[in-house]
């Protein structure tokens, strides 16, 4: 008798933790909630979109963010009367940073939920693992990873808001070249993100009069990176290049402090948020990388559209969430969004799936966050190196590298 | 390969493998007690940083505080992990028990992503300051805290295990339960007692680690894997075998990663099994006649 009602107690205890848990991830309360609000002024049927993002696993402090825009600018679309007279809902999933989740979601959010298009997910991996079922579905999905192989292995469907390594590797390398250094010590993650930025680095190096001297990989899942570095400083690196964007990225500057190592560190574009500063304290000084503009908004020109709809959407995010965004990654999602949504707007009543891709892909200088998107039938990540500055960490935060 | 370079990998890999080595111990002491692997060691690491984080951060504590008081909190954790999951279960068989681990394992860590969020989180060296050359090598302020508490670890186990009633009986426990029920030893007391002192190791492992790596509420499942696999590449129910386990496991992972760091987990995986396959009681234990 005692012992059953222990059970029933833990059973509840458990079923009340998964609940809560699972309300956290998916939100779908909330897109349902905003979506019943905007029916009753609003008679025309909703336009759904799916988006598949990482809230939980490796890349949830990249995913997370990218929610709250979303829901952010959903919100407001709908508060100023929707897409033509539509009202927006989005379908928010979570893919725990994990390939087969992303897989699970895609086939939800097609098969129960009917969407026009997909947004997500916030990893390479996921992005790539999502493939199959997009293109049986023949919707348009827009990305929110930054490796070469999500436009660079071009699908007529997939587009891509972030960078892509091509683009961030060139400036990258460029930068280094300038500054009069020749052997890369290479650190990447043991991802589809790093693996992309491992091959493209060994692959160009050399065009920029180069070596890469030892070229190192790390799991997600590490917590020591000192027997790598090691290697690298036996290696005779005169600057550390890392490619990574998961959270055990700022391991490696305090290890590299840790070994007294003298090269500089330098990073992707994986980095570009507060958490790998002030992670890695004092270790991150001086670390190098090249992102977008909307680190430090004055880079866009002061009085630029660049700069107005930058400080307007950081203006925004901070109202709506008491701090201001911390990374570039929110600013993916608001350029995915968008893309999807000002394509929207330019098609007619009763448009399909096919229609919106085609008119996604006639997208022409749209300012965005990340910078301005043109794409064309072959270019589906549609920015250039223009879009890119420098920054170093100065101070414990990034500031413009002059 | 310069000898400081080796001597540099040697101590990554006996400060990782240290970390191994108390988890290890936790594996062990809960499976020396019921029998079962406690995949929610890990957990318990994990929740060690996040209190001391929580402690120091946001209680404001100062970290010579915070970090007893995160290790005290864990281990209160653990027993109360026993008492809820394990107890109503206790004379259920082992295949129920692993699994109300693992369960307990998911139910941990989603806490501590609502409690906490799911950012890393830092915090601060013991003691700060640059890292202590010697021979050409470099060694961090920390390793020294995480060897000298593996050692008192170690120290305070036998400790317990040879000098105390509480020990003989964990011992006794260990040979055989029903024998040493039979014995009036107190089972269901000493299985309480090994998941406070498992919680406790893996607590203390959690702190010591977390000033060079950050926490965040995932990295339990991870850690995990390394201190199980510590633990059956030393032989389970050893404690000593448990911390040779540890600090083997660390090493070779070091000495993968000259000629590929891609490799360095699937060699030390392959070690594993291989090491299964020719000694399945594990390397640091005598072959033992089984129980009939």
């Amino acid at each position: 008798m005692r012992r059953t009602t222990w059970t029933a107690l833990v059973a509840i205890l458990v079923m009340a933790i998964v609940g809560t848990s699972l309300v956290g991830c998916t939100d779908t309360g909330d897109t349902t909630e905003t979506r019943e609000s905007a029916q009753q002024e609003e008679p025309k049927a909703p336009y759904v979109i799916g988006a598949v993002l990482s809230l939980t696993g490796a890349q949830a402090s990249l995913g997370v963010p990218e929610k709250n825009v979303i829901e952010m600018e959903v919100d407001r679309i709908n508060e100023a009367g929707g897409i033509n007279g539509h009202p927006l809902e989005v379908i928010i999933e979570d893919d725990a940073s994990n390939v087969d989740q992303a897989v699970a979601a895609t086939t939800k959010l097609i098969e129960q939920d009917d969407v026009l298009a997909i947004i997500g997910s916030t990893g390479t991996g996921q992005t790539m693992a999502m493939r199959t079922q997009i293109d049986a579905a023949d919707i348009p999905q827009v990305s929110l990873a930054g490796s070469l192989v999500i436009t660079g292995e071009f699908d007529p469907l997939v587009f891509q808001t972030p960078w892509s390594n091509a683009l961030v590797v060139a400036s990258t390398l460029q930068h280094l070249q300038s500054e009069g250094f020749t052997r890369i010590g290479l650190i990447t993650e043991d991802t589809g993100f790093g693996k992309d930025g491992k091959a493209l680095v060994n692959e160009s190096a050399a065009g920029y009069g180069m070596t890469v001297v030892s070229d190192q990989v790390f799991k997600p899942t590490d917590t020591d990176m000192t027997g790598q570095l090691t290697v690298i400083k036996g290696a005779g690196a005169d600057v550390v290049l890392m490619w990574s964007s998961v959270a055990a990225s700022s391991i490696v500057p305090k290890n590299m402090a840790q070994l007294g190592m003298e090269a500089p560190l330098v990073g992707s574009h994986g980095i570009a948020r507060l958490e790998f500063v002030e992670s890695a304290g004092e270790a991150a000084e001086g670390t190098t990388i090249f992102a977008g503009k909307i680190l430090a908004p004055e880079a866009y020109g002061v009085g630029s559209e660049g700069h107005t709809v930058a400080t307007d959407y950081i203006a925004r995010y901070t109202e709506t969430y008491g701090e201001a965004p911390d990374s570039t990654f929110a600013g993916h999602a608001y350029d995915g969004l968008y893309l999807v949504v000002e394509a929207m707007k330019r098609l007619d009543e009763g448009f399909t799936s096919a229609d919106l891709r085609d008119e996604i892909e006639k997208t022409d200088g749209f300012q965005g966050i990340g910078g301005v998107f043109t794409f064309s039938e072959t270019d589906h990540n549609g920015m250039t190196e223009d879009d890119l500055v420098g920054y170093r960490v100065a101070g414990g935060t990034w500031t413009l590298l002059k | 390969m310069e000898n400081a370079e080796l001597l540099q990998l040697a101590i990554a890999g006996l400060k990782n493998g240290s970390i191994y080595a108390l988890l290890a111990l936790g594996f062990t002491i809960v499976y020396a007690a019921t029998n079962v692997i406690n995949f929610a060691q890990g957990e318990f690491f994990m929740l060690g940083g996040m209190f001391a984080v929580f402690a120091f951060k946001t209680l404001g504590l100062p970290l010579i505080a915070a970090v007893p008081l995160a290790v005290v909190a864990v281990t209160g954790v653990g027993v109360l992990f026993e008492v809820l999951a394990i107890r109503p279960r206790r004379d259920g068989d082992q295949m129920s028990l692993v699994i109300i681990t693992v369960g307990g394992s998911l139910v941990l860590s989603s806490l501590a992503r609502h409690l906490f969020g799911s950012d890393a989180l830092p915090l601060p060296e013991f003691t700060p300051g640059p890292s202590l050359a010697f021979a050409g090598a470099a060694i961090e302020r920390q390793t020294l805290w995480i060897w000298g508490l593996v050692l008192i670890a170690v120290v305070a186990l036998t400790m317990l295990y040879s000098r105390t009633r509480l020990g003989r009986a964990m011992r006794a426990c260990m040979q055989n339960r029903e024998a040493a029920r039979l014995m009036g030893i107190d089972t269901g007391r000493v299985v309480m007692i090994s998941f406070a002192l498992a919680a406790m190791l893996g607590a203390l492992a959690g702190v010591a680690v977390t000033p060079l790596t950050s926490t965040r509420f995932d990295i339990g499942a991870g850690i995990a894997v390394k201190g199980f696999a510590a633990a059956i590449l030393g032989g389970l129910g050893n404690p000593i075998a448990a911390v040779a386990g540890g600090l083997l496991l660390g090493l070779i992972e070091q000495a993968v990663i000259p000629f590929s760091s891609t490799l360095k987990d699937v060699v030390a995986i392959v070690v594993l099994l291989s090491v299964l396959f020719v000694r399945p009681q594990g390397l640091f234990i005598r072959e033992r006649k089984e129980k009939t």
